[in-house]
Protein backbone atom coordinates (compact mmCIF):
# COMPACT_ATOMS: atom_id res chain seq x y z
CA UNK A 1 0.00 0.00 0.00
CA UNK A 2 1.55 3.09 -1.20
CA UNK A 3 0.72 6.15 0.69
CA UNK A 4 1.32 9.54 -1.23
CA UNK A 5 3.54 11.50 -0.44
CA UNK A 6 2.80 14.67 1.70
CA UNK A 7 4.89 17.32 0.23
CA UNK A 8 2.27 17.19 -2.63
CA UNK A 9 -0.44 19.03 -0.76
CA UNK A 10 -4.08 19.21 -2.21
CA UNK A 11 -5.58 23.12 -2.34
CA UNK A 12 -7.77 23.21 0.19
CA UNK A 13 -10.68 25.97 -0.31
CA UNK A 14 -12.28 25.26 3.14
CA UNK A 15 -12.66 29.02 3.86
CA UNK A 16 -14.68 30.11 1.20
CA UNK A 17 -17.81 32.03 2.51
CA UNK A 18 -20.76 30.05 0.49
CA UNK A 19 -23.92 31.19 0.17
CA UNK A 20 -27.38 28.91 -0.71
CA UNK A 21 -29.79 30.70 -2.78
CA UNK A 22 -33.26 29.42 -2.53
CA UNK A 23 -36.68 29.18 -4.38
CA UNK A 24 -39.63 27.21 -2.50
CA UNK A 25 -43.15 26.01 -3.77
CA UNK A 26 -45.13 22.96 -3.94
CA UNK A 27 -47.40 20.60 -6.59
CA UNK A 28 -50.00 18.46 -5.43
CA UNK A 29 -49.36 14.50 -5.49
CA UNK A 30 -51.89 14.51 -9.17
CA UNK A 31 -49.64 16.94 -11.03
CA UNK A 32 -46.49 15.43 -9.71
CA UNK A 33 -46.09 13.54 -13.50
CA UNK A 34 -46.54 17.16 -15.27
CA UNK A 35 -43.76 18.80 -13.29
CA UNK A 36 -41.62 15.75 -13.84
CA UNK A 37 -42.16 15.71 -17.65
CA UNK A 38 -41.35 19.65 -17.70
CA UNK A 39 -38.52 19.33 -15.74
CA UNK A 40 -37.32 15.99 -17.98
CA UNK A 41 -37.90 18.79 -21.11
CA UNK A 42 -35.88 21.90 -19.43
CA UNK A 43 -33.02 20.44 -17.14
CA UNK A 44 -29.46 18.63 -18.32
CA UNK A 45 -29.68 15.48 -20.37
CA UNK A 46 -29.53 13.58 -17.83
CA UNK A 47 -31.32 10.57 -15.74
CA UNK A 48 -32.85 12.52 -12.63
CA UNK A 49 -31.53 10.63 -9.35
CA UNK A 50 -33.62 9.54 -7.30
CA UNK A 51 -33.09 9.90 -3.70
CA UNK A 52 -34.38 8.46 0.04
CA UNK A 53 -32.69 10.51 2.88
CA UNK A 54 -33.64 10.61 6.34
CA UNK A 55 -32.97 14.12 7.80
CA UNK A 56 -32.42 14.54 12.01
CA UNK A 57 -32.75 18.37 12.54
CA UNK A 58 -30.41 18.53 16.22
CA UNK A 59 -30.34 21.66 18.57
CA UNK A 60 -27.47 22.99 20.70
CA UNK A 61 -29.70 25.29 23.14
CA UNK A 62 -26.92 28.30 24.72
CA UNK A 63 -27.81 29.98 27.87
CA UNK A 64 -28.75 32.92 25.92
CA UNK A 65 -29.76 33.81 22.26
CA UNK A 66 -31.05 31.56 19.80
CA UNK A 67 -30.71 27.54 19.53
CA UNK A 68 -27.70 27.09 17.35
CA UNK A 69 -29.49 24.37 14.45
CA UNK A 70 -27.56 21.81 12.49
CA UNK A 71 -29.24 19.33 9.59
CA UNK A 72 -27.90 15.75 9.59
CA UNK A 73 -28.71 13.29 7.01
CA UNK A 74 -28.28 10.13 5.56
CA UNK A 75 -29.06 8.33 2.63
CA UNK A 76 -31.20 5.15 2.81
CA UNK A 77 -30.21 3.73 -0.59
CA UNK A 78 -26.86 4.23 -0.08
CA UNK A 79 -26.00 3.15 3.49
CA UNK A 80 -22.46 3.42 3.53
CA UNK A 81 -21.96 6.90 2.29
CA UNK A 82 -20.94 9.29 4.63
CA UNK A 83 -22.90 11.50 6.39
CA UNK A 84 -24.06 14.86 5.18
CA UNK A 85 -24.17 17.69 8.18
CA UNK A 86 -25.89 21.25 7.08
CA UNK A 87 -25.49 24.17 8.67
CA UNK A 88 -27.79 27.21 7.43
CA UNK A 89 -27.32 30.78 8.42
CA UNK A 90 -29.99 33.46 8.90
CA UNK A 91 -31.68 34.54 5.77
CA UNK A 92 -29.66 37.81 4.56
CA UNK A 93 -32.30 41.00 4.78
CA UNK A 94 -32.22 43.89 3.08
CA UNK A 95 -32.05 43.87 -0.83
CA UNK A 96 -35.27 43.50 -1.66
CA UNK A 97 -35.18 43.60 -5.13
CA UNK A 98 -33.05 40.15 -4.97
CA UNK A 99 -35.26 37.18 -6.22
CA UNK A 100 -34.57 34.46 -3.86
CA UNK A 101 -33.58 33.76 -0.45
CA UNK A 102 -30.19 34.14 0.44
CA UNK A 103 -28.21 32.44 3.28
CA UNK A 104 -25.11 30.77 4.39
CA UNK A 105 -23.96 27.43 3.73
CA UNK A 106 -21.89 24.96 5.29
CA UNK A 107 -21.65 21.73 3.95
CA UNK A 108 -19.77 19.01 5.89
CA UNK A 109 -19.40 15.25 4.86
CA UNK A 110 -18.91 12.74 8.22
CA UNK A 111 -18.32 9.46 9.24
CA UNK A 112 -21.33 7.24 10.90
CA UNK A 113 -20.61 8.47 14.66
CA UNK A 114 -22.21 11.90 14.01
CA UNK A 115 -25.06 11.26 15.67
CA UNK A 116 -22.95 9.88 18.99
CA UNK A 117 -21.02 12.93 18.10
CA UNK A 118 -23.38 15.61 18.04
CA UNK A 119 -24.98 13.95 21.14
CA UNK A 120 -21.92 14.60 23.33
CA UNK A 121 -21.52 18.04 21.87
CA UNK A 122 -24.70 19.10 23.74
CA UNK A 123 -26.93 19.33 20.50
CA UNK A 124 -30.31 16.92 21.40
CA UNK A 125 -32.72 15.73 18.38
CA UNK A 126 -35.54 18.07 17.47
CA UNK A 127 -37.45 16.74 15.11
CA UNK A 128 -36.58 14.02 11.79
CA UNK A 129 -38.02 12.85 8.54
CA UNK A 130 -37.29 11.29 5.48
CA UNK A 131 -37.46 12.90 1.80
CA UNK A 132 -37.77 10.96 -1.12
CA UNK A 133 -37.57 12.57 -4.36
CA UNK A 134 -35.58 13.36 -7.47
CA UNK A 135 -32.83 15.70 -8.32
CA UNK A 136 -32.34 17.80 -11.75
CA UNK A 137 -29.76 20.12 -12.53
CA UNK A 138 -29.60 22.86 -15.01
CA UNK A 139 -25.85 24.01 -14.85
CA UNK A 140 -25.30 25.23 -11.37
CA UNK A 141 -28.94 24.88 -10.68
CA UNK A 142 -30.40 21.97 -8.37
CA UNK A 143 -34.37 21.60 -8.75
CA UNK A 144 -35.11 18.85 -6.03
CA UNK A 145 -38.81 17.87 -5.87
CA UNK A 146 -39.40 15.60 -2.67
CA UNK A 147 -42.30 13.88 -0.83
CA UNK A 148 -41.58 14.71 2.60
CA UNK A 149 -43.01 11.70 5.48
CA UNK A 150 -43.00 11.87 9.52
CA UNK A 151 -41.32 9.14 11.20
CA UNK A 152 -43.67 7.56 13.54
CA UNK A 153 -41.63 5.70 15.56
CA UNK A 154 -38.55 7.84 16.50
CA UNK A 155 -35.53 6.44 14.44
CA UNK A 156 -37.51 4.07 12.61
CA UNK A 157 -37.56 4.49 8.98
CA UNK A 158 -40.16 1.79 7.99
CA UNK A 159 -42.73 3.14 10.13
CA UNK A 160 -43.79 6.92 8.38
CA UNK A 161 -46.78 8.65 7.11
CA UNK A 162 -46.74 11.61 3.99
CA UNK A 163 -46.48 14.90 5.95
CA UNK A 164 -49.29 16.19 2.98
CA UNK A 165 -50.56 15.48 -0.14
CA UNK A 166 -47.88 17.65 -1.94
CA UNK A 167 -44.84 17.24 -3.04
CA UNK A 168 -41.83 19.98 -2.28
CA UNK A 169 -39.86 21.98 -4.98
CA UNK A 170 -36.84 23.26 -4.16
CA UNK A 171 -34.76 25.59 -6.50
CA UNK A 172 -31.56 26.06 -5.33
CA UNK A 173 -27.65 27.28 -6.10
CA UNK A 174 -24.48 27.25 -4.27
CA UNK A 175 -22.42 29.58 -5.01
CA UNK A 176 -19.83 32.03 -3.24
CA UNK A 177 -21.35 35.00 -1.44
CA UNK A 178 -21.81 38.33 -3.91
CA UNK A 179 -23.00 36.64 -6.65
CA UNK A 180 -26.35 38.03 -7.26
CA UNK A 181 -27.07 37.16 -10.85
CA UNK A 182 -27.46 33.98 -9.54
CA UNK A 183 -30.72 34.73 -8.63
CA UNK A 184 -31.56 36.45 -11.95
CA UNK A 185 -31.35 32.80 -13.69
CA UNK A 186 -33.39 31.47 -11.03
CA UNK A 187 -35.97 33.71 -11.62
CA UNK A 188 -35.71 33.08 -15.10
CA UNK A 189 -35.76 29.41 -15.12
CA UNK A 190 -38.78 29.55 -12.13
CA UNK A 191 -40.67 31.52 -15.00
CA UNK A 192 -40.68 28.62 -16.83
CA UNK A 193 -42.13 26.06 -14.71
CA UNK A 194 -44.83 28.38 -14.27
CA UNK A 195 -48.17 27.33 -13.91
CA UNK A 196 -47.07 23.97 -13.01
CA UNK A 197 -45.31 25.52 -10.29
CA UNK A 198 -44.97 28.69 -8.47
CA UNK A 199 -41.09 29.06 -6.79
CA UNK A 200 -40.71 31.69 -4.56
CA UNK A 201 -38.80 33.57 -1.90
CA UNK A 202 -39.91 32.16 1.07
CA UNK A 203 -38.58 33.43 4.42
CA UNK A 204 -38.34 30.58 6.98
CA UNK A 205 -39.14 32.63 9.72
CA UNK A 206 -42.48 33.78 8.75
CA UNK A 207 -43.80 30.29 8.71
CA UNK A 208 -42.42 29.81 12.86
CA UNK B 1 -3.65 3.55 5.99
CA UNK B 2 -1.85 0.61 7.96
CA UNK B 3 -1.92 0.11 12.00
CA UNK B 4 0.04 2.74 13.90
CA UNK B 5 1.89 3.26 16.74
CA UNK B 6 2.64 6.52 18.00
CA UNK B 7 5.05 7.75 21.57
CA UNK B 8 7.54 10.08 23.01
CA UNK B 9 11.14 9.29 22.42
CA UNK B 10 13.11 10.36 25.25
CA UNK B 11 15.91 12.74 24.59
CA UNK B 12 19.32 11.25 24.95
CA UNK B 13 21.46 12.01 27.64
CA UNK B 14 23.56 14.92 27.32
CA UNK B 15 22.06 15.59 24.06
CA UNK B 16 19.01 18.44 22.76
CA UNK B 17 15.99 17.59 21.20
CA UNK B 18 17.46 18.84 17.91
CA UNK B 19 20.42 16.31 18.28
CA UNK B 20 18.28 13.56 19.49
CA UNK B 21 15.80 14.32 16.24
CA UNK B 22 19.24 13.91 14.27
CA UNK B 23 20.70 11.03 15.52
CA UNK B 24 16.94 9.12 14.86
CA UNK B 25 17.35 10.36 11.20
CA UNK B 26 20.94 8.94 10.96
CA UNK B 27 19.75 5.29 12.03
CA UNK B 28 17.08 5.00 9.82
CA UNK B 29 18.97 6.42 6.77
CA UNK B 30 21.32 3.38 7.78
CA UNK B 31 18.53 0.98 7.72
CA UNK B 32 18.10 2.06 4.43
CA UNK B 33 14.81 4.19 4.78
CA UNK B 34 14.29 6.79 2.54
CA UNK B 35 12.80 10.72 3.17
CA UNK B 36 9.68 10.97 1.40
CA UNK B 37 8.80 15.01 2.52
CA UNK B 38 7.71 16.10 5.71
CA UNK B 39 4.68 16.00 7.59
CA UNK B 40 2.72 17.76 10.56
CA UNK B 41 -0.45 17.02 12.96
CA UNK B 42 -2.05 19.22 14.98
CA UNK B 43 -4.41 19.64 17.75
CA UNK B 44 -6.77 22.59 18.43
CA UNK B 45 -8.77 22.27 21.88
CA UNK B 46 -12.49 23.99 22.38
CA UNK B 47 -14.54 24.15 25.47
CA UNK B 48 -17.82 24.45 25.42
CA UNK B 49 -18.91 28.38 26.73
CA UNK B 50 -21.84 27.16 29.05
CA UNK B 51 -24.63 24.37 28.24
CA UNK B 52 -28.24 24.64 29.36
CA UNK B 53 -28.31 21.78 30.92
CA UNK B 54 -25.37 22.32 33.79
CA UNK B 55 -23.63 19.50 33.37
CA UNK B 56 -19.63 19.67 33.23
CA UNK B 57 -18.45 20.00 29.66
CA UNK B 58 -15.68 18.13 27.69
CA UNK B 59 -13.17 19.53 25.98
CA UNK B 60 -13.43 19.09 22.44
CA UNK B 61 -10.39 18.19 20.36
CA UNK B 62 -10.02 18.93 16.38
CA UNK B 63 -6.89 17.72 14.66
CA UNK B 64 -5.57 17.58 11.19
CA UNK B 65 -3.23 14.98 9.85
CA UNK B 66 -0.95 15.77 6.60
CA UNK B 67 -1.73 11.72 5.56
CA UNK B 68 -5.32 12.79 4.83
CA UNK B 69 -4.73 16.40 4.02
CA UNK B 70 -8.57 17.24 3.29
CA UNK B 71 -10.38 15.38 6.44
CA UNK B 72 -10.32 17.38 9.98
CA UNK B 73 -11.27 14.70 13.24
CA UNK B 74 -13.16 15.88 16.37
CA UNK B 75 -12.61 14.00 19.44
CA UNK B 76 -13.85 13.92 23.08
CA UNK B 77 -11.15 12.44 25.51
CA UNK B 78 -12.07 9.14 25.80
CA UNK B 79 -15.42 9.62 24.41
CA UNK B 80 -17.26 9.39 20.30
CA UNK B 81 -14.81 10.69 17.62
CA UNK B 82 -15.72 11.97 14.05
CA UNK B 83 -14.45 12.37 10.91
CA UNK B 84 -15.44 14.81 8.54
CA UNK B 85 -13.94 17.09 5.57
CA UNK B 86 -12.27 20.49 5.99
CA UNK B 87 -14.98 21.94 6.55
CA UNK B 88 -15.48 21.15 9.41
CA UNK B 89 -13.16 23.98 10.63
CA UNK B 90 -15.44 26.23 8.90
CA UNK B 91 -18.28 25.26 11.30
CA UNK B 92 -16.57 25.22 14.21
CA UNK B 93 -16.21 29.10 13.40
CA UNK B 94 -20.01 29.44 13.52
CA UNK B 95 -20.60 27.46 16.17
CA UNK B 96 -17.95 30.17 18.43
CA UNK B 97 -20.72 31.25 20.56
CA UNK B 98 -21.13 27.94 21.91
CA UNK B 99 -17.57 26.12 21.46
CA UNK B 100 -14.70 28.27 22.12
CA UNK B 101 -11.13 27.67 20.46
CA UNK B 102 -8.67 27.87 23.51
CA UNK B 103 -6.03 29.48 21.48
CA UNK B 104 -2.57 29.02 23.72
CA UNK B 105 -3.58 25.53 23.88
CA UNK B 106 -2.66 24.44 20.22
CA UNK B 107 -0.20 21.72 19.67
CA UNK B 108 1.60 20.56 16.69
CA UNK B 109 4.16 18.13 15.75
CA UNK B 110 6.11 18.40 12.42
CA UNK B 111 9.00 16.70 11.49
CA UNK B 112 10.58 14.44 8.78
CA UNK B 113 9.08 11.23 7.20
CA UNK B 114 10.58 8.00 6.16
CA UNK B 115 9.56 5.01 3.77
CA UNK B 116 11.28 1.66 4.92
CA UNK B 117 9.50 -1.02 2.57
CA UNK B 118 5.78 -1.07 3.74
CA UNK B 119 7.00 1.11 7.57
CA UNK B 120 6.47 4.61 7.42
CA UNK B 121 8.06 6.08 9.95
CA UNK B 122 7.63 9.84 11.01
CA UNK B 123 9.98 11.81 13.85
CA UNK B 124 9.47 14.77 14.87
CA UNK B 125 9.07 17.09 17.77
CA UNK B 126 5.60 18.37 19.49
CA UNK B 127 5.43 21.65 20.26
CA UNK B 128 3.21 23.82 22.25
CA UNK B 129 3.17 26.91 23.04
CA UNK B 130 1.32 29.10 25.41
CA UNK B 131 1.06 32.80 24.94
CA UNK B 132 -0.47 33.47 27.92
CA UNK B 133 2.70 31.79 29.90
CA UNK B 134 5.28 32.20 26.85
CA UNK B 135 6.26 29.02 27.92
CA UNK B 136 7.46 26.67 25.16
CA UNK B 137 7.61 22.94 25.24
CA UNK B 138 9.31 20.43 22.69
CA UNK B 139 9.71 16.67 22.82
CA UNK B 140 10.69 14.11 20.18
CA UNK B 141 7.97 11.84 18.80
CA UNK B 142 7.73 9.17 15.95
CA UNK B 143 5.71 7.52 14.43
CA UNK B 144 5.71 3.75 12.75
CA UNK B 145 2.93 2.70 10.76
CA UNK B 146 2.68 -0.57 8.96
CA UNK B 147 0.81 0.33 5.89
CA UNK B 148 0.44 -3.25 4.76
CA UNK B 149 -2.31 -4.74 7.45
CA UNK B 150 -4.91 -3.06 9.43
CA UNK B 151 -4.94 -5.66 12.49
CA UNK B 152 -3.60 -5.13 15.16
CA UNK B 153 -3.06 -8.34 15.97
CA UNK B 154 -1.56 -9.76 12.77
CA UNK B 155 1.24 -7.32 12.95
CA UNK B 156 2.54 -6.01 15.71
CA UNK B 157 5.14 -8.74 16.53
CA UNK B 158 6.22 -7.49 13.38
CA UNK B 159 6.25 -4.10 13.95
CA UNK B 160 8.01 -4.08 17.63
CA UNK B 161 10.64 -6.15 15.79
CA UNK B 162 10.91 -3.51 13.44
CA UNK B 163 11.11 -0.53 15.72
CA UNK B 164 13.36 -2.37 17.98
CA UNK B 165 15.94 -1.73 15.42
CA UNK B 166 15.99 1.87 15.99
CA UNK B 167 14.90 2.15 19.14
CA UNK B 168 16.46 -0.33 20.95
CA UNK B 169 15.08 -0.25 24.57
CA UNK B 170 12.82 2.46 24.15
CA UNK B 171 10.41 0.30 22.28
CA UNK B 172 7.09 1.19 23.25
CA UNK B 173 4.35 -1.42 24.59
CA UNK B 174 1.23 -2.26 22.09
CA UNK B 175 -0.82 1.38 22.59
CA UNK B 176 -4.07 0.97 24.78
CA UNK B 177 -5.63 2.09 22.05
CA UNK B 178 -5.97 -1.04 20.61
CA UNK B 179 -5.77 -3.20 23.73
CA UNK B 180 -8.58 -1.58 25.52
CA UNK B 181 -10.84 -2.80 22.46
CA UNK B 182 -13.92 -4.39 23.52
CA UNK B 183 -13.30 -6.41 20.21
CA UNK B 184 -9.90 -7.22 21.29
CA UNK B 185 -6.91 -6.84 18.42
CA UNK B 186 -8.69 -8.53 15.56
CA UNK B 187 -10.69 -5.88 14.57
CA UNK B 188 -9.44 -3.25 11.92
CA UNK B 189 -8.33 -0.15 13.11
CA UNK B 190 -9.26 3.46 11.86
CA UNK B 191 -7.78 6.99 10.78
CA UNK B 192 -8.82 7.93 14.84
CA UNK B 193 -7.13 4.86 16.60
CA UNK B 194 -4.19 6.75 15.19
CA UNK B 195 -5.30 10.09 16.10
CA UNK B 196 -5.84 9.27 19.78
CA UNK B 197 -2.45 8.43 20.21
CA UNK B 198 -1.68 11.58 19.28
CA UNK B 199 -3.92 13.43 21.23
CA UNK B 200 -2.82 11.36 24.11
CA UNK B 201 0.92 12.11 23.56
CA UNK B 202 -0.04 15.94 23.15
CA UNK B 203 -1.92 15.68 26.49
CA UNK B 204 1.38 14.41 28.19
CA UNK B 205 3.33 16.98 26.65
CA UNK B 206 0.91 20.15 28.14
CA UNK B 207 1.54 17.79 31.57
CA UNK B 208 4.99 18.43 31.15
CA UNK B 209 4.59 22.25 30.03
CA UNK B 210 3.03 22.39 33.97
CA UNK B 211 6.08 20.11 35.29
CA UNK B 212 9.04 20.38 33.42
CA UNK B 213 11.09 17.62 33.84
CA UNK B 214 13.71 15.19 32.20
CA UNK B 215 13.70 14.93 28.23
CA UNK B 216 11.71 18.13 28.33
CA UNK B 217 13.47 21.50 26.83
Amino acid sequence: MEAPPVTVMPVTGGTINMMEYLLQGSVLDQSLESLLHRLRGLCDNMEPESFADHELVYLLKGQQGNPFLLRARRSLLHPTAPWHLRYLGQPEVGDKSRHALVRNCVDVAASHSLPEFLNEMGFRMDHEFVAKGQVFRKGMMKVVVSKLSRVLVPGNTENMEPLSLSYLVELSVLAPAGQDTVSEDMRSFAEQLKPLVHLEKIDPKRLM
Amino acid sequence: MGVTCVCQVPVAEGKSVQQTVDMLHKKLEQLGAVKQGNFWVDCETYHATGNATGQPSKLLYVMHNSETPLSCMALFEGGPGLSADANFDVLMVKLKSHFQNAKGHKVESRGARYRYCDFLVKIGTVAMSSSARGISVEVVMRSVEYCACVIPGDCWNLMKEFMQSFLGSNTPELPTVFTNKPEGLCVPVDCMDTMSQYLELFSKVRKQQVMPGSGVR
